[in-house]
């Protein structure tokens, strides 16, 4: 019984990429207002009342992204307005409405993704795809603390020993430049250090191995399973080409077939899969805590 | 049956006229516990990297060096990755990833063990170690003396057979550091791993040692039990510095069979041998009625709105021309309240005062001219430029008027120097600024007894020149040799002042060694003349002898 957030990180990214891909190659509206309604529950789920700027600043962002589309291209037929002697045409603000949803609906995935993805969760990924990548990453992940703890020691011993002798810009800025330069040099003794360390302990003597700290286990094989059928259903039914919805010149759909309702269906399912997930591992701790 | 055999070996490096072996020869019997001990620059680190294949120096090598019955120019790659394990200086740069776990597994990985493995022997060596709390964490957010114990499980989770170890302690307090060499100890007798290891810090390394090897100018000078080593060496001043408060109080004493080496064995020596009628040797106290230099009144600090007090409600008046020591165990605020001191860092309540004026009151940064200076606790984070006379002529200072001698550093790169060599530059470079009050965070740290002898003498020097000198340590030894006052830092504030004598005699843990060897039988030895005097003034118990 483990969260979302818990299952293995191959099968959860596979997910994501799964839903974002539908989400950004195809522009069926129906699609897009899952994608959207599905990322904000989803989130809400992960993060209950926290982060409200978020939500805030995402809305914001719909706004402006809805707006600049009827503001920028007057194609369609339909015209509400005329401003400034440009006509706003019904087509060109639900265009601009549908890739409003696609692009914030991607970003709230994305921002739940980057949540459940830590740095160590990414490095079990790239090691499956190479050992070697991940460990660069894992050291490029360490030098960023090591370098501005370092960085800001020295300028601390240097203003005690007066390198930055008046209070003022020029003379601020000369300081920071040769902080920066010396910083290099640091860098580079250090890492001389850091490679003796790792020839010590045997590195490029043969293949590198990957410890694992994740495995699979039957949830990830199901979460993976019908994350793949489900896509897998939505792109077929994409594929029918029953799945038409035009904006220009003016607003044009096809009633979907039954293949395309089931398409439908799938991608509603795939997208509410996590918060589904959540809920459910909610009751049953709600429900064994009752049996305590 | 013998582990390591190295026969007559000599190395140079390129380009240098003098050969840094010189023709050592010894063997290490398996589960050994050896100890190498010279001064700074006598070849230790050389010795030790070339018993380590992968590590070895370029130069010209003859002599062979025998691992196992094998000469490690031969071994097999993972062999002689995983058998042979080395534990560097600085606990910092030696780690390479930015997790615990991944840094334990690191060596495993490299070695290609299937990832099963790596996970049960990972797991074996955290529980072992006590890692298990912090095994999530990243690195960046360890202490330091858990970074050089990771670095150690590190090497450990490799199962090697035998463990070099170059001054692993030297950048760790007091504290870590004593748990740093009692976790070693446990490995040499749990596990029957084979030790070599290099020291400045010989006071708690030497009781535990079988073997004490002492190193100078290139060559092996004595290699045995270390109560042999320490009679053979007793006329050798400048090596004995280094050696446990026993032992220096016994070889002063002109004691020369089996020298004692712990506190407890010392204090048995002296109460076995010596009268103690005269308890009390007098010290003439000098009083200072100097104006006040810094002073502090109720100042309080915290990082974070939410965080803690470090300074808490801080008051302590620092005279003119005294050396005041500030004490006290790691996270007591002694480097913030120098740093708050310094104005780098600002106290949200209360007043510091520097000659009389506040800090505030130094406009445009005049506080740092001709008035006050920091040496850090990272000298490193002095140096800006490619070689000390650059270093020095940027600063305006120059090396003739210096009250010691660097001329012979002037072409070298700040970063190659030793860490005494680099303590000295700094100070000359923090001393172009003329200041009449310096204060210096932890000067001693990683330094060989010799050049703290060197150190001690410099700041005397200063102080006589009228200058005012504050001094966080963790050092003890080095407080009670230098220091006009001392104080005891807690909690954020001073819990306790006073004159070494009178703070040291007092104290009964947070003392010297000597202190704590003649508590209860002689009033006030603190230092070691003071005690060597007490013990010739009563003279030896009659009837007794030295074999005991």
């Amino acid at each position: 019984m483990r969260n979302f957030s818990e299952l293995n990180p191959i099968a959860v990214s596979i997910y994501f990429f799964c839903v974002t891909g539908i989400a950004m190659f195809s522009s069926y509206p129906p699609f897009m207002a899952a994608a959207i309604s599905g990322g904000i529950l989803f989130f809400i789920a992960r993060n209950g009342r926290k982060h409200i700027r978020s939500h805030f600043f995402f809305l914001i962002l719909f706004i402006i992204l809805a707006a600049a589309n009827p503001l920028m291209s007057h194609n369609g037929v339909t015209v509400l307005f005329v401003m400034n002697d440009n006509p706003i045409t019904l087509e060109s603000l639900l265009y601009g409405l549908n890739s409003a949803a696609m692009i914030v609906g991607v970003l709230y995935w994305f921002r739940s993704f980057t949540q459940i993805m830590t740095s160590e969760k990414l490095l079990y990924i790239t090691g499956a795809l190479s050992p070697k990548l991940s460990l660069v990453i894992s050291m490029a992940l360490r030098y960023v603390p090591l370098f501005k703890n370092q960085s800001k020691k020295i300028k601390d011993s240097q203003t005690a020993m007066g390198l930055f002798s008046d209070d003022n810009i020029i003379d601020d800025i000369r300081g920071r430049m040769r902080i920066f330069s010396i910083l290099i040099t640091w860098a580079l003794e250090n890492g001389i250090t850091t490679a003796d360390s790792m020839a010590a302990r045997g590195y490029g003597i043969c293949r590198r191995t990957q410890m694992k700290r994740f495995s699979f286990r039957k949830g990830d094989i199901l979460l993976l399973l019908s994350a793949l059928t489900l896509t897998g259903i939505t792109v077929a039914a994409l594929g029918t080409g029953k799945l038409e919805f035009k904006f220009y010149p003016a607003v044009k759909y096809s009633t979907p077939d039954i293949y395309g309702i089931f398409g439908i269906i799938a991608y509603i399912t795939l997208v509410l899969l996590p918060s589904i997930i959540e809920m459910e591992v909610g009751l049953k701790w709600k429900y064994l805590q009752l049996k305590i | 049956m013998e582990i390591l055999a190295v026969k007559d070996l000599k190395f140079s490096y390129p380009a240098c006229t003098y050969t840094a072996l010189n023709g050592l020869s010894f063997t290490l019997d398996r589960g050994e516990f050896a100890v190498l001990c010279g001064a700074t620059g006598s070849g230790k680190s050389t010795l030790l990297r070339m018993l380590k294949r992968e590590l070895s120096p370029l130069g010209t090598k003859s002599g062979d060096i025998i691992y196992n019955g094998t000469p490690i120019d031969k071994l097999n790659d993972k062999v002689s990755a995983s058998e042979i394990g080395f534990v560097m200086q600085d606990p910092e740069q030696q780690i390479v990833t930015d997790k615990v776990w991944h840094e334990l597994a690191f060596g495993l990985e490299n070695l290609s063990v299937p990832p099963a493995d790596i996970a049960r022997r990972v797991a074996e060596m955290a529980s072992y170690f006590g890692i298990g709390s912090w095994y999530d964490k990243d690195i960046s957010q360890l202490s330091g003396g858990q970074k050089q114990l990771l670095n150690l499980a590190a090497v450990l989770v490799m199962q090697p057979e035998l463990l070099i170890l170059d001054e692993p302690t030297a950048q760790l307090d007091p504290i870590a550091a004593t748990d740093f060499i009692a976790t070693i100890k446990r490995l040499n007798q749990d596990l029957g791993i084979t030790i070599i290891i290099a020291e400045h810090r010989l006071e708690d390394v030497i009781p535990v040692c079988d073997r004490l090897l002492v190193v100078e100018k290139g060559s092996l000078i004595a290699n045995g039990r270390p109560e042999n080593v320490i009679s053979d060496i007793s006329k050798r001043k400048d090596i004995m510095y280094g050696m446990p408060a026993a032992a220096r109080l016994y070889t002063a004493l002109g004691g020369n069979s089996r020298s004692p080496l712990t506190v407890k064995e010392g204090r048995d020596y002296i109460t076995t041998n010596y009268n103690n009628e005269k308890r009390t040797i007098k010290k003439e106290i000098v009083s200072n009625n100097a104006n006040i230099a810094l002073s502090f009144k109720d100042v309080y600090f915290r990082y974070d709105r939410n965080s803690p007090d470090i300074l808490n409600g801080l008051t302590l008046d620092i005279k003119e021309g005294e050396i005041f020591c500030i004490l006290g165990g790691n996270g007591s605020g002694k480097t913030t309240s120098v740093s708050a001191a310094a104005g780098i860092l600002k106290s949200y309540s209360g007043a510091i005062k520097v000659f009389g004026k506040k800090l505030k009151e130094y406009k445009n940064r005049s506080l740092y001219k001709k008035c006050l200076a920091l040496l850090p606790q990272d000298v490193t984070t002095v140096f800006l430029r490619n070689t000390v006379r650059e270093e020095l002529k940027d600063a305006g200072a120059s090396a003739n008027d210096l009250p010691y001698d660097i001329s012979h550093l002037m072409d070298k790169h700040p970063y190659d120097l030793s860490g005494g060599e680099k303590q000295l530059v700094a100070l000359a470079k923090v001393l172009a600024s003329n200041p009449k009050l310096l204060l210096l965070d932890e000067p001693t740290k990683g330094m060989d007894a010799a050049v703290k002898q060197n150190i001690i003498h410099i700041l005397s020097k200063l102080r006589n020149k009228g200058m005012t000198l504050v001094i966080v340590t963790h050092d003890v030894e080095f407080a009670a040799a230098c220091a006009d006052r001392c104080a005891m830092f807690f909690g954020g504030k001073i819990v306790s002042a006073g004159t070494p004598d009178s703070f040291f005699s007092q104290n009964s843990f947070y003392t010297t060694a000597i202190s704590r060897m003649t508590r209860g039988f002689y009033d006030n030895a603190v230092t070691l003349s003071d005690a060597v005097e007490l013990c010739r003034i009563n003279g030896k118990k009659e009837a007794q002898n030295d074999s005991h």
